[in-house]
């Protein structure tokens, strides 16, 4: 008798086993053709995809990780395509000073000149050159900050130093142009930022507002604690940028159309914004054509 | 391949002999990690569009394609949860829940899905967002920037295929409102979130990857 319901028991046990079973390889062969069609880049079956089952997270994560393979195979695509489009800029940007040296340095070979336009064009070649060493400094600046050769250190710091540090570095250009650089009266606040590149970032934005100024006019730095960011505003008076041209601004390369012959390579405000970036803050423009024009730095305000 | 990709797409209310065009034809695209801004003045569309592209409302016409599949295919049930998944939203209204603290809120979504939660994924966000001193606070004692940051941070941790943003600082002051987008367009672009984002403030704009300007149900202007 015993042994009948071991037997009964065992082919109970043995059917629970075969269901479990199969029922684990249909679960097994859903994943598996969940994954075939994301490594397919197939649409998955939208049954097995929308419903509240573990089976439909499983083909939800699959999904995600086809689309993150497919998004960083995007990426590299889009940089080759960056990277075209640099070396092309780069080459442009370059032949106008070069073809002046060649130009000059012929004259100059050829001799005949009276000593008059001889210190001109040594003048127009020394230009030029000091034209391509600065290109050449700020292409060694932007790509070391974009591929993260250089890396900043933001540490709490006042904003007042670094303000001052950037000042010093455009008052000879000031002079030059007989521009004023007045600092408003503001609290000293401490801010997230690197100290060095942050006044890089901030004399750029100064050179500019120098450069586009009116003859004798003034550049005007502010400085105003919100919420979560410490934001430094330079504003000057001059010929401003167009609204459609405002988001344009930061781009590589990117020249004003109101530049003019204005010196100028459209590097300085990028380097600017990647500088920001880097340090989790941000730039942003607001002009009236004509009239003004302020470019506010945002930095991070430390943690409490 | 872009991540989202509307094509055609029309929303009309009202009579079929003379209905009102709150969308007349709307086509753009969105890449992976980029972050996008559509302007337009009150009643141009932007909000029908931006509930349409999440699956909020069915459009008239058209499609809608969200990290290669269909919504327009989907029943109402598998649109909920393809929702819920995929598509993160954030409104001028917080909509925390209230009995729940900062770090609950957060994780709520999450947790929904009866998911495992990516501690140092959350963790990054909350810092990012610079609610780290807040987590055990209760909404009610959070101001509305620190609510919006709450509600960002919880539609950002389903890591979900994109962000939709619908004037997310229309209720704040113009300073506040300043500090949360930019805070919104680091945070993204630290995690490669996906945004779309509605807003009439022409000078945070400059923030995005595009700007697509939209008028009459119209794409008047950027790059769609």
């Amino acid at each position: 008798m015993a042994i009948v319901w071991v037997m009964i028991g065992a082919a109970v046990w043995a059917g629970t086993l075969l269901v479990c079973r199969r029922r684990m390889e249909r679960a097994y062969g859903a994943v598996d053709a969940v994954l075939d069609d994301a490594l397919a880049g197939r649409e998955a079956a939208p049954l097995a995809a929308d419903r509240d089952t573990r089976l439909s997270k499983l083909a939800h994560k699959a999904a995600k990780v086809a689309r993150l393979r497919e998004a960083a195979a995007c990426q590299v695509e889009r940089e080759k395509e960056t990277i075209q489009s640099f070396i092309s800029d780069m080459s442009h940007q370059m032949k106008t000073p070069l073809a002046s040296i060649r130009m000059y340095t012929d004259l100059l070979g050829e001799g005949g000149l009276s000593q008059e336009e001889r210190e001109e064009f040594l003048r127009y070649t020394r230009e030029n050159t000091d034209k391509l060493q600065w290109m050449t400094d700020s292409l060694i600046k932007m790509s070391r900050l974009e591929i993260g050769a250089i890396e900043l250190a933001p540490v709490p710091a006042g904003i007042r130093g670094t303000i001052a540090d950037s000042i010093s570095s455009v008052q000879g250009a000031a002079a030059r142009r007989d521009v004023t650089i007045r600092t408003e009266s503001f609290p000293d606040a401490a801010a997230l930022h690197d100290r060095r590149w942050t006044a890089e970032a901030l004399a750029n934005i100064l050179e500019n507002a120098v450069k586009y100024s009116a003859p004798h006019g003034q550049v005007v730095i502010g400085a105003e604690r919100l919420p979560l960011f410490t934001k430094v505003v330079v504003t000057n008076w001059g010929r401003g940028i167009a609204p459609e041209e405002q988001s344009a601004v930061f781009r590589r390369f990117y020249r004003g159309k109101n530049a003019g012959d204005t010196d100028g390579a459209g590097l300085g405000l990028y380097i600017s914004s990647l500088i920001m970036e880097k340090q989790g803050g941000y730039i942003l423009v607001d002009s009236v054509p004509g009239q003004r024009t302020s470019f506010s730095l945002f930095l991070q305000n430390c943690k409490e | 391949m872009p991540i989202l990709f509307a094509r055609g797409l029309k929303k009309y209310y009202g009579r079929e002999s003379d209905p009102v065009r709150a969308l007349d034809g709307v086509s753009l695209s969105v890449e992976e990690g980029e972050f996008v801004v559509i302007v337009g003045q009150s009643g141009s569309g932007k909000s029908t569009l931006l509930h349409i592209l999440g699956g909020l409302d069915r459009p008239t016409g058209g499609t809608v394609t969200v990290d290669g599949r269909v919504l327009g295919k989907m029943t109402d049930e598998q649109l909920t949860v393809f929702r819920r998944r995929n598509i993160g939203f954030v409104f001028q209204s917080y909509n925390l829940v209230p009995i729940l603290d900062v770090y609950e809120n957060i994780v709520l979504p999450v947790e929904l899905d009866g998911d495992p939660i990516d501690r140092p994924f959350v963790e990054g966000v909350i810092d990012a967002l610079g609610l780290r001193g807040l987590k055990k606070r209760l909404p009610s004692m959070l101001s509305g920037g620190q609510q919006q940051r709450v509600a960002i941070a919880r539609a950002m941790v389903t890591k979900p295929a994109i962000l939709l943003a619908d004037e997310p600082t229309g209720n704040l002051d113009s300073r506040t409102s300043q500090d949360v987008l930019g805070l919104l367009k680091m945070t993204s672009t630290r995690f490669h979130q996906t945004v779309v984002m509605i807003t009439h403030n022409e000078q945070i704009a400059q923030l995005a990857d595009r700007v697509i300007h939209i008028e009459d149900g119209r794409i008047v202007g950027g790059e769609a």
